[in-house]
């Protein structure tokens, strides 16, 4: 194993301001058209979340590890892979959420971003807050938060497919390992 | 126990005997198809390493997103594309003005019955409605596919959605798509396939079909499809050489869920900012003041969207303040709308004609909004920001609404006039 299985780091949970999970957040609010020229992965992580009220900060909080955890149905919309890419340009370790958009979730998987579904996580309370220390274990779904010092139940591992693309490093390392 | 359309075809495209919902299987598409992002992808694919596309041949770019380019970096993009075509003996290119994608691959017969299309656009889902399965990736999985001509995919599990009913007047697919979203929400149909049959599906324009798969997608779906019938072959006739293999799902498929819908009573319906899922009756949301309407994008840009439009506006003048923009889907489209006066009389209601091309859907030129402004769109996504402007409000309904609450100046009810 080459990338880690287990992450171990600060969280940031996207709730509103009355303290419910957003869901359905769309690409557009994740990274708004007007920057859809920009080419550079390093350039993208300063408007991450930059079209979603009351986030606009974030590549300003953000420090390079830390996890992202989100509602249902997280990056809807187009096929935007830059609303993954400015992630992985902030250096975001990984995002949990209840659930993925179907085409965000390939965009991420094929770019060796990981992400992880647990659904309830939000959504049930008590479980999270940002701020809190979380480890993950990916190839066995496990998410302990040791700032409350309880598992968090829900996690789905992550198939054998999204390992192998984590572990190759992308869709084309993986590609080629299974063509040879 | 038989098997889903999405299992059988993607059985056929990955070389196996069989395969079921859930399991994972590496396919080799039929068609790739980008857009505009084809620049983006070539860079991609330029970084892999390989000098040459597997097959030119599957390859089909068709400049639709910002055309003609509306500055420097648009300019460059299409230029890059244009030599990169150019280069890899790629001669599925069409080029600014032929049209959107979504449109112009099913009329240039590149989209039939039993093809695996996969498009670096989300709403590759429309050419289900020719049997197609057809589904929208990431550019990093297109620069792939043009390296390798390899993919996985996960089987999707299937929806059923039966559809019985006459539509009542002034009511069509549009309707009945942004009733369904608004029921099952927008992640209802979260890696699904979604099937759409029934006699109202039978009876329903090739036009109607294509914005119900268009439509899947904001539901989450993976697929949006329709069973082929002699409806789909008339109107693939003249367009398609190729012979083509019909799959359909067993009589015994397994369906994760069966959905039935009714339309005899089913009302205008309109999607409500910020999302394609806040979908209410237009009459509750009726009087609110528009600024711009827009006719058009791969959802209902089409001759059936067009003369319906026409028909509510023909001899009459739109609402001062209010802008009107027609973007005629394709340039198959733009023509036989001018050749059958459609064009004339929006155009003498005081309608912009503008070029077949993507328009402001995405917010990237040609009518992009104002802070505080609100438009009624034809389009499939209202979502925040998403016409260029985050402050501003955008509606979706169909092209009857649109072409109703123009003429008033304020969202307006089409059966009402």
């Amino acid at each position: 194993m080459k990338r880690p299985v287990v992450i171990k780091e600060r969280v940031w949970v996207l709730r509103d301001e009355q303290g419910m999970a957003i869901d359905d957040i769309d690409t557009d609010q994740i990274y708004h058209n007007a920057h859809l020229a920009i080419t550079e992965l390093e350039k993208m992580g300063q408007f991450a979340l930059g079209n979603l009220p009351g986030w606009e900060d974030f590549p300003q909080k953000a420090k390079p590890g830390d996890i992202l955890i989100v509602g249902r149905n997280f990056g809807a919309g187009s096929s935007r892979q830059q609303a993954v890419d400015c992630f992985r340009s902030l250096g975001i370790a990984l995002i949990i959420g209840e659930s993925f958009g179907a085409i965000y979730k390939r965009n991420a998987v094929n770019s060796g971003f990981p992400l992880l579904i647990c659904p309830g996580i939000i959504s049930q309370p008590g479980k999270i807050d940002s701020g809190n220390i979380l480890e993950v274990n990916l190839s066995a779904g496990e998410v302990y938060n040791h700032t409350t010092g309880k598992k968090i139940e829900g996690g789905e591992r992550f198939s054998q497919v999204q390992m192998d693309v984590y572990q190759a490093g992308n869709l084309f390392e993986y590609e080629k390992t299974i063509l040879t | 126990m038989g098997f889903t359309f999405a299992e059988k075809i993607l059985a056929k495209k990955s070389g196996r005997d069989k395969a079921a919902a859930g399991e994972i299987v590496t396919v080799t598409p039929d068609r790739i198809l980008s857009h505009d992002n084809a620049a983006a992808i070539s860079r991609i694919f330029q970084k892999l390493g390989r000098n040459k596309v597997v097959n030119p041949d599957k390859i089909v770019i068709i400049l639709d997103h910002c055309v003609p380019a509306a500055n420097e970096k648009y300019a460059l993009n299409h230029k890059e594309i244009r030599e990169f075509v150019t280069e890899q003996g790629i001669k599925g290119f069409y080029d600014v003005g032929t049209g959107i994608c979504h449109q112009v691959l099913p009329e240039r017969g590149y989209a039939f019955p039993g093809l695996l299309i996969l498009g670096s656009d989300s709403h590759t889902t429309t050419y289900g409605a020719f049997g197609a399965f057809a589904t929208g990736i990431g550019r990093s999985e297109a620069a792939v596919l043009w390296a390798t001509d390899h993919l996985w995919l996960r089987v999707p599990e299937t929806y059923r959605i039966e559809v019985e009913g006459t539509f009542p007047r002034w009511v069509s697919a549009k309707d009945l798509i942004l009733y369904i979203i608004g029921e099952l929400g927008a992640d209802g149909a979260l890696y699904k396939a979604v099937e759409f049959c029934g006699p109202t599906i039978e009876k329903m324009s090739i036009a109607g079909r294509m914005v119900l798969c268009n439509m899947a997608v904001e539901m989450g779906a993976k697929i949006g499809y329709v069973p082929p019938d002699e409806k789909t072959f008339h109107w693939l006739g003249p367009r398609v050489r190729e012979n083509y293999e019909v799959i359909t799902s067993d009589p015994d498929a397994a369906y994760e869920r069966v959905i039935h819908y009714k339309v005899s009573n089913l009302l205008p319906q309109i999607a409500c900012p910020h999302q394609v899922d806040n979908v209410k009756a237009v009459y509750e949301v009726s009087g609110t003041k528009i600024h711009q309407a827009l006719i058009g994008t791969c959802t209902n840009g089409r001759m059936d969207d067009l003369e319906v439009a026409a028909s509510v506006l023909k001899g009459k003048r739109i609402a001062p303040g209010v802008r009107l923009l027609v973007f005629p889907a394709s340039l198959e489209v733009y023509r036989e709308a001018w050749v059958k006066g459609d064009l004339l009389q929006l155009a003498e209601a005081g309608a912009i004609i503008m070029n077949p091309g993507c328009g402001p859907c995405l917010g990237a030129h040609e009518g992009v909004l104002a802070p505080g402004e609100v438009c009624l769109s034809t389009a499939n996504r209202n979502f925040r920001g998403r016409m260029g402007c985050r402050d501003a409000s955008i509606y979706l309904a169909s092209p009857a609404t649109v072409a109703a609450s123009a003429l008033k100046g304020h969202i307006t009810d089409v059966q009402s006039l």
